[in-house]
């Protein structure tokens, strides 16, 4: 499943395809493009929303944009954008928000995993986790939007338990606020991360656990030292993807708190669209765009390519 | 001895239970409170005392078919959802044979490529497409909706797709080969049928993620020729009314049901498809 993959197994697989026999009466230089031919408009459907924005970005992230009337500013945009502490207040509750969530959501499936993969009920569980991800991730925002803020529902139910004694403006602190979109992205998003824990423990050799449970340890000893080790590239996989779309965080801030107060909850992509489509302050937007972008490409090339490599699945 | 380790085994699976549990009421207890809202009238939603045991009421039923074009949600979500899957699915198909089936030079640049662009942030890109639709005169239509989903999908389905062609047996071409059979043929007749499966599994988790796509949709999406139902909802608002939350709700499962049928047949696959191939269920 990998490229390392892709070299081994699937090296012998494509010899015992390739040329003579069904290509005859090809010329060569057919069959040699062909697998480029293929593959080309994929990739040329990809590079249309891709390469042209980005160059598009790039482009206008040098203009002052004034509805219609362009104007040229050179560096200006990525100037006042260092200086701006807006922008960076974003970066960094993007990644505060971020990682919070998914550390728990990491932990919280794991410890589900654990404890659901070898139950007789497996299936059953699995469907049931999977329900907050099934909703649209707007009307999932509309519901802990109602749960906390507008019906207050949260408040009535930590005051019956006698936890607080009056209610709780979720959205005038700065950490309750995060906390609100902490929330609602761990209900939806754990069972993503569970399904793929369950699927890669299931995949196990069962007979290893066997050896070990004989010998004496005890389940957790064995998801410990043997399960969880061998279901690291399975890990990584998942918190890679699921890490991807947390920093992209748009429609529960868009929905439940639009960056209050303050901006503490403001993540980039909001700060993005806000200056974009908010304020028409299209150059500077794209500026952050740009930047965003450059972020991208190192996390995709670094990170991401290592954990789809490393999968020897 | 074996006294205590019975009783540790009983005591295990007690906390088991609890856990997993408790993890369900949490998932649950959300899902049903909503839908009581969905079913109850607009006075009982936000009140000084939160209501846990509200009247009946279908009024949200009928103010979704009356005072909002819920058939043309209705219509625009399904179209662009269909369409954007036939197009991802048939640039997949092709890419994804040529990623598993051959040989060649930047084979293994290109796959990444396809995937890396997976890993970019909507907002990023948010601007230029706007712009591109907006000079193609493509805004509030569903065939810009159907165009950005498909881009959007395009990389895991390509990549679910090629993770099922690996695993086809490349003696079931091989027959077909000394035959004198065509690539395009054996693609066609022998690569598809077998990789089915994988197909299916793709286009059902297209479809679901371009059921949710928000951001896009808000920006292309300004009238109920091009809304969806996941930005619909956004607009469910009355004025000093503020949000309409029983009508969200009764969206919002109205949009679940199928996605969950649908899901529950495709089980099996759902780990394999979620990490893009990755992961063998």
């Amino acid at each position: 499943m990998t490229d390392a993959a892709l070299s081994g197994g699937e090296a012998a697989r494509a010899a015992s395809i390739a040329p003579e026999r069904g290509l005859r009466r090809r010329s060569r230089f057919r069959r040699r493009a062909f697998p480029y031919l293929l593959v080309a408009p994929a990739v040329v459907y990809l590079l249309m929303i891709t390469l042209y924005p980005g160059v598009y970005a790039i482009y206008q992230s040098f203009f002052h944009v004034r509805f219609n009337s362009w104007t040229f500013v050179g560096f200006d945009n990525y100037r006042s954008l260092m200086g701006d502490r807006e922008f960076w207040a974003a970066l960094s509750n993007t990644f505060v928000i971020g990682s919070i969530a998914l550390a728990l959501q990491c932990a919280l499936a794991m410890l589900l995993a654990f404890h659901a993969y070898r139950d007789p009920f497996v299936k059953g569980w699995r469907i049931v986790f999977l329900i907050p991800m099934l909703f649209m991730p707007s009307a999932v925002a509309f519901i802990w939007k109602l749960a906390f803020n507008d019906g207050r529902i949260v408040s009535d139910l930590l005051m019956r338990v006698g936890l607080i004694d009056a209610n709780v403006s979720f959205l005038s602190s700065i950490s309750l606020a995060r906390m609100t979109l902490i929330v609602a992205d761990v209900w939806q998003w754990t069972p993503f991360l569970f399904i793929i824990f369950v699927a890669g423990l299931q995949s196990q050799d069962e007979e290893i656990e066997e050896a070990a449970r004989l010998d004496g340890a005890s389940w957790a000893a064995i998801f410990w030292n043997i399960s969880l080790p061998m279901m690291a590239p399975v890990v990584a996989i998942a918190v890679v993807l699921r890490g991807i779309d947390i920093t992209t965080m748009f429609t529960n801030v868009y929905i439940m708190t639009q960056g209050t107060p303050g901006g503490a909850t403001e993540t980039i992509s909001y700060f993005i669209y806000r200056l974009g489509f908010k304020t028409f302050n299209f150059g500077y937007a794209s500026a952050a765009s740009v930047l965003m972008l450059i972020l991208t490409i190192i996390v995709a090339q670094t990170v991401v390519k290592r954990a789809f490599r490393s999968g020897r699945l | 001895m074996a006294e205590v380790r019975r009783r540790r085994k009983r005591e295990s699976r007690v906390l088991r239970y609890v856990v997993l549990g408790g993890w369900a009421l949490f998932c649950l207890a959300p899902v049903l409170w909503f839908l009581s809202i969905g079913l109850r009238p607009r006075t009982e939603i936000i009140t000084p005392q939160p209501i846990y045991l509200p009247t009946f009421s279908l009024d949200a039923w009928r103010m979704i078919w009356s005072d909002w074009p819920m058939g043309a949600y209705l219509r625009n979500s399904v179209l662009a959802i269909a369409g954007s899957v036939v197009i991802s699915v048939s640039l997949a198909i092709p890419a994804a044979y040529s990623l598993s089936r051959y040989r060649y030079r930047f084979r293994e640049d290109i796959g990444f490529y396809i995937l890396s662009t997976r890993m970019m942030a909507p907002a990023i890109v948010a601007i230029p497409i706007f712009f591109l639709f907006r000079n193609m005169g493509l805004l509030d239509t569903i065939w810009a909706l159907m165009l950005i989903y498909a881009a959007i999908n395009l990389s895991l389905v390509t990549w679910i797709i090629r993770s099922y062609m690996l695993d086809i047996p490349p003696e079931l071409e091989d027959a077909a080969r000394t035959d004198g059979a065509s690539d395009l043929r054996i693609l066609w007749e022998i690569i598809i049928p077998a990789c089915l499966p994988g197909i299916i599994t793709a286009a059902v988790i297209a479809a679901i993620f371009a059921i949710n796509e928000f951001l896009f949709t808000l920006l292309i999406a300004s009238t109920s020729s091009a809304y969806t139902m996941s930005v619909a909802l956004a607009n469910f608002t009355g004025g000093s009314d503020g949000v309409i939350y029983n009508a969200i709700a009764l969206v919002a499962f109205i949009a679940f049901v199928p996605v969950f049928l649908v899901v529950v047949a495709i089980q099996k696959h759902l780990s394999r498809g979620l990490t893009m191939g990755a992961v063998k269920g």
